[in-house]
């Protein structure tokens, strides 16, 4: 080798440890990259350093080349490594910048709430409604005929004044309907059996204390076709009181007298505070009233031009403050008429 | 109705707990809502005998007792009262005993006195509401024993609700008659003892004038009646009963009547002057037993004597003619009156006697002459005097009522055959039952007007066999099967963030008329609870704010609230009922938070609302300024026309009705016309677009007066086909905008179906708006 040799040789060693060095010490990615271009750039070192070339031999060149390869070799190695590393550190950096205190709360929504009686409503219909009944509604001021007369109730019947009516001012004599049963008339001169509705609603009693609401909500369910009995009465009642309270509940029919039904019943279920043990709630009877129930009367069919010898029916009225506070373990009817945010918004939730 | 034990035991042996008799009646149809049981409540107070009584050493109105309760030794006992003396017999709560109020005795020491137990007054024994001292017994009664037996008090008192239609089981007798047949034990039929009558002593006479109001009136006289107070046994049935003793005759009247179920009535005989007459009254008045003076009519039944009203028949009496401590001579009245005739006087006068409860659900016309004359035995028995023949009007024979029908009627009704044995039951009832292969004939007894049709009966098979033995079948119901309830405006309110409040649908007339001036639409009640729910409401907004109230006073610092109900108005074609939806937002819209300031509610705050939930229900509103709308603030009021009628209105409350309801801060209402918001379809699915969009900003100085709903109809104009959207982007009106102008930023949202828009082409439609803006508003554009 000759002298050139040895000039070329060290110069390019120099340049790898030069290069090498640079490299290392890069304080950023941006910094590693003029490097890149400083030393293996077009116009960069290494470039140069070939240019020298010329000057060797024919068989220098190829071994010279060699070299060269080499170190570029080495020198992407190590570039590549060190571009790895900063941009781990960088990442670390931009992690570390972006650090916020995660317990702060978050930016949030406000939510909203049905109103209990409105859950109560939708859960009863739904219910029924998923049976195959129809929901239907009627008016809450309602004529004496589809309130009472209709419905088995004539004018001097005890009945009637225990209904505590709301009368309104009218040239016609009018009522707040006490009950939603005047859709179940409604309904049946509407159309043709068999039938099977739910109609619920707003009611009115001239009755207010600790236990007494003068507006209350009453959901109506009836069903009338050929051969209806008591004992499908049953069945639906059953089926809706176990989905309703989550739970296979008891059920005990009583003997009652409602006009528009007979035979009537009134419904018990067992008492679901303390499963028919007998506690506060159920006055140690274990059974908690829930509803009034019955084959529907002949006379009502007939009001509503339904043949009683061919249809029968079955009906009841739910009442559904009470079974909104049974389930939801509401302790005052107050509560659902106070509409404090507080309460609607912690028995929605 | 109250039910004492024992009573029921003198009609019918019954030998099961009471706890069995209770689910029988419950079986039977007559709800127990509760059992008494007042001998046990003073379980543990025996008669004590006072042997000595000094003054306590450390207490000036105390006294120390040693009572003698027939134990090993006497008792110290301290006492506060003053009223008794040595040798006096009282009632002693001995240590243990729970008096009512689960008042527990203890073991004392009062003042360093040591007490063992304590004397009672009638409080504390709870027999009555205040004693002055305590309660000393006859010096007769036998020391150590207890006092509840000294008393007479049950053992047992069963609270009924006695059903409308079963008034036969308003009697002692009547409850009997079903437990017996129930239970299979017969009843204890009373031997009456027979009256002599007494040839002197003239029988009443009475004249009835329709036999429709009244088939059957009986009357007797006794004279010579030495009247004293009732005997003890039976002052005290009466009080168990819940009924107030009056005077000797008038509590026989009473306990005839819980005993057989037929209403009685005495009259003073030396105040009733001649005949009886049962008939319609005239245009004529009574002063009542009660003192209230009652104005008669046609349509009101009377007992009248020759010369005036002496009775509203089966209500009450006349004070004149009423029997009084110096009565001596007496009619007594067992009738039978129709009951939609004494249902109307008494509902019509607020007063429902025992009585009058009782015509109303229908007597018993076999008990008519047994009622008067167990009265009259009892009368005699007790206060002497002698008795006339009975008069007899009307008619003591009716006929059994008939109902006949086949027999697989049962269980094509019930679901369930009901076993043959139940007949027994029933005939033990008084029904009368015959029955072949295939048919049932049941006579009625008279005491069951309830029973007149087929299901009547079926329902009293239903009964005696037991509601427990009919099976749970689910019927197949032919399905109207309907879609899904689709979400209503209600829920994507409530998903925005509002709470659903429930509001009495009757307001005050003042309430009303803050929001709307049409008195004539009014719907008013006719006897309201109260001139605060006087009112059907025409606007959901009063009962909105008053929630507002309720709940900023309680410490809310945002309240979003939402009903959903009627509203309801007298129109010429009648009443109305609208199906509104109304929501309020008061307070906050947004709280101090770290991450911003807090920010009071304003109208694009519930405009925002308002939109984007109708916009949920497909509906896109055309809202204009409306300033004249009651109980709205002109310039933030918006109204939705459809037509001539508005769907929705969405405004600030004015400040004086806010104010009205404490309200310092601004309020914001939206109601909308549910009826009025049309099912929107569901639009096609539109493939979604393949070219970009382009969006291009324009800045105009608008005047003041133009309105944004304008402008953008122009620039949607303008721009034509390709326009996708326009919205204000930005609005300015601070420094560097004249007086009287705002800069408006719209933006212009453009896309074609079927290529890229060139630039050429989006040039040209924003020069077009521009053009437009210039000649429409005179806007420059910036």
């Amino acid at each position: 080798m000759s002298s050139f040799d040895i000039d070329l040789e060290s110069k390019l060693h120099e340049l790898q440890q030069a290069a090498l060095e640079a490299f290392s010490t890069a304080a950023n990615l941006a910094a590693l990259d003029t490097l890149r271009v400083q030393f293996l750039g077009k116009r960069g070192q290494l470039t140069a350093l070939l240019k020298g070339v010329g000057q060797l031999s024919a068989e220098q060149r190829p071994l010279f080349g060699k070299k060269v390869n080499t170190v570029k070799a080495v020198l992407a190695t190590c570039l590549e490594q060190t571009q790895v590393l900063l941009h781990q550190k960088e990442e670390e950096a931009a992690i570390q910048a972006q650090r916020v205190d995660v317990t702060l709360e978050g930016r949030s929504q406000y939510v909203g709430q049905m109103h209990p009686l409105q859950i109560g409503l939708d859960e009863i219909s739904g219910i029924f409604a998923s049976m195959g009944f129809e929901i239907a509604h009627g008016p809450e001021i309602e004529d004496e005929f589809h309130n009472f007369d209709a419905l088995n109730i004539p004018p001097e019947h005890p009945a009637r004044a225990m209904h505590d009516t709301f009368f309104v001012k009218s040239d016609e004599k009018r009522v707040l309907r006490t009950h939603t049963s005047p859709v179940q008339i409604r309904s049946m001169l509407a159309g043709e059996p068999p039938l099977a509705i739910v109609a619920p609603g707003r009611v009115y009693r001239c009755d207010y204390d600790v236990t007494h609401s003068p507006m209350f909500h009453q959901v109506e369910v009836f069903l009338v076709d050929k051969d209806v009995n008591m004992a499908q009465l049953k069945g639906v009642l059953s089926q809706f009181l176990s989905i309703f309270f989550g739970k296979k509940v008891p059920l005990r029919m009583r003997p009652s007298y409602f006009p528009f039904t007979e035979p009537s019943a009134e419904v018990d279920i067992g008492c679901v505070f303390c499963d028919g043990k007998g506690c506060r709630v159920c006055k140690d009877t274990g059974w908690l009233e829930v509803l009034g129930s019955g084959m529907i009367h002949p006379n009502v069919l007939r009001s509503a031009d339904i043949d009683p010898e061919v249809y029968s029916g079955f009906a009841f009225g739910l009442g559904v403050e009470r079974m909104v506070m049974l389930k939801y373990g509401i302790p005052d009817l107050r509560l659902f008429f106070e509409n404090d945010v507080r309460f609607l918004q912690e028995v929605g939730r | 109705m109250k039910l004492p034990l024992s009573w029921l035991l003198e009609h019918v042996a019954l030998t099961c707990s009471i706890d069995a008799i209770a689910k029988a009646l419950t079986d039977l149809g007559i709800e127990v809502e509760g059992i008494d049981y007042p001998a046990a409540s003073i379980e543990g107070v025996l008669v004590g005998q006072i042997q000595s009584m000094q003054p306590h050493p450390n207490a000036d109105r105390l006294r120390l007792l040693q009572v003698d309760v027939a134990g090993d030794q006497p008792l110290a006992i301290v006492c506060g009262a003053s009223n008794m003396v040595e040798g006096d017999k009282i009632a002693l709560a001995t240590v243990g005993t729970y008096l009512p109020g689960d008042f527990k005795i203890k073991r004392g020491k009062i003042r360093g006195e040591v007490s063992l137990g304590m004397c009672c007054s009638e409080v504390e024994l709870g027999l009555a509401d205040e004693a002055e001292g305590i309660l000393i017994l006859d010096s007769s009664t036998e020391v150590g024993s207890d006092v509840s037996a000294y008393l007479g008090l049950e053992t047992a008192i069963l609270d009924l609700s006695i059903t409308p239609n079963r008034g036969d089981c308003m009697s002692v007798y009547g409850l009997a008659r079903e437990l017996g047949a129930y239970f299979d034990v017969p009843l204890t039929l009373k031997s009456l003892e027979k009256t002599v009558f007494d040839a002197d002593v003239a029988t009443p006479v009475v004249h009835i004038e329709d036999q429709d109001d009244c088939p059957l009136y009986m009357a007797q006289q006794i004279e010579g009646v030495v009247l004293t107070d009732s005997p003890q046994w039976l002052a005290q049935r009466l009080q168990a009963c819940g009924m107030r003793t009056v005077n000797g005759v008038v509590d026989v009247m009473n306990y005839v009547m819980l005993e057989i179920g037929q209403p009685m009535h005495a009259f003073d005989r030396a105040m009733v002057k001649g005949d009886l007459y049962v008939r319609r009254a005239n245009a004529e008045s009574m002063k009542g037993l009660d003192e209230r003076e009652l104005s008669l009519n046609a349509e009101h039944l009377v007992v009248a004597d020759d010369q005036e009203v002496i009775a509203v028949a089966g209500v009450m009496g006349s004070l004149s003619s009423g029997v009084t401590a110096q009565t001596t001579s007496l009619i007594l009245e067992s009738a039978v009156f129709q009951a939609a005739r004494v249902s109307t006087v008494a509902r019509q006068y607020g007063s429902v006697t025992e009585a009058s409860m009782r015509f109303e659900r229908g007597v018993d016309r076999a008990q008519t002459a047994v009622a008067l004359q167990r009265a009259t035995s009892l009368i005699t028995t007790l206060f002497g005097g002698r008795v006339s023949a009975v008069e007899q009007c009307g008619d003591g024979e009716w006929t059994k009522h008939k109902i006949q029908f086949p027999i697989s009627a049962i269980a094509k009704r019930l679901g369930i055959d009901v076993p043959e044995s139940t007949d027994l039951v029933l005939q033990g009832m008084g029904f009368s039952i015959e029955r072949d292969e295939s048919t049932i004939r049941v006579s009625v007894p008279a005491h069951r007007h309830d029973v007149r049709l087929v299901e009547d009966v079926i329902e009293e098979y239903a009964r005696i066999y037991g509601y427990d033995h009919i099976p749970t079948v689910l019927p197949a119901i032919a399905m109207n099967v309907a879609a899904p309830a689709p979400k209503r405006l209600l829920d994507h309110v409530v998903a925005q963030g509002f709470t659903q409040v429930i509001n009495y649908a009757f307001i005050s007339e003042k309430q009303q008329r803050l929001f709307s001036s049409s008195p004539e639409k009014d719907v008013r009640l006719l006897n309201p609870i109260s001139a605060e729910m006087s009112v059907m409401r025409h606007s959901l907004f009063p009962s909105l704010l008053a929630n507002a109230q309720y709940n900023l006073n309680r410490q809310q610092s945002r309240v979003c609230l939402v009903e959903e109900g009627r509203s309801y108005f007298s129109e010429e074609k009648g009443f109305q009922e609208v199906n509104q939806l109304s929501l309020l937002w008061a307070g906050e819209a947004g709280s101090d938070r770290w991450y911003q300031d807090a920010k009071s509610v304003d109208f694009f705050d519930v405009k925002g609302v308002v939109e984007t939930v109708l916009k949920q229900m497909g509906q896109l509103p055309r809202w204009q300024a409306c300033d004249d709308i009651q109980g709205l603030q002109a310039g933030q009021t918006a109204v939705w026309q459809q037509g001539k009628r508005r769907v929705a209105v969405l405004a600030k409350v004015s400040r004086g009705i806010a104010k009205s309801y404490d309200l310092d801060g601004d309020v914001f209402v939206a109601e909308i016309n549910l009826d009025m918001l049309s099912q929107s379809k569901k639009p096609a699915f539109k493939a979604l677009a393949q070219h970009p969009s382009v969006t291009r900003d324009l800045v105009f100085l608008f005047s003041n007066a133009c309105v944004v709903d304008d402008i953008l109809a122009v620039a949607r104009k303008a721009s034509g086909k390709a326009l996708q959207d326009v919205r204000i982007f930005d609005r300015y009106d601070g420094q560097g905008v004249a007086e009287g102008f705002v800069s408006l930023g719209i933006r212009l949202t453009l896309q074609a179906n079927d290529r890229t828009l060139q630039q050429a082409e989006v040039d040209d439609i924003a020069k077009k708006v521009v053009t437009m803006m210039a000649k429409k508003f005179s806007a420059q554009q910036r």
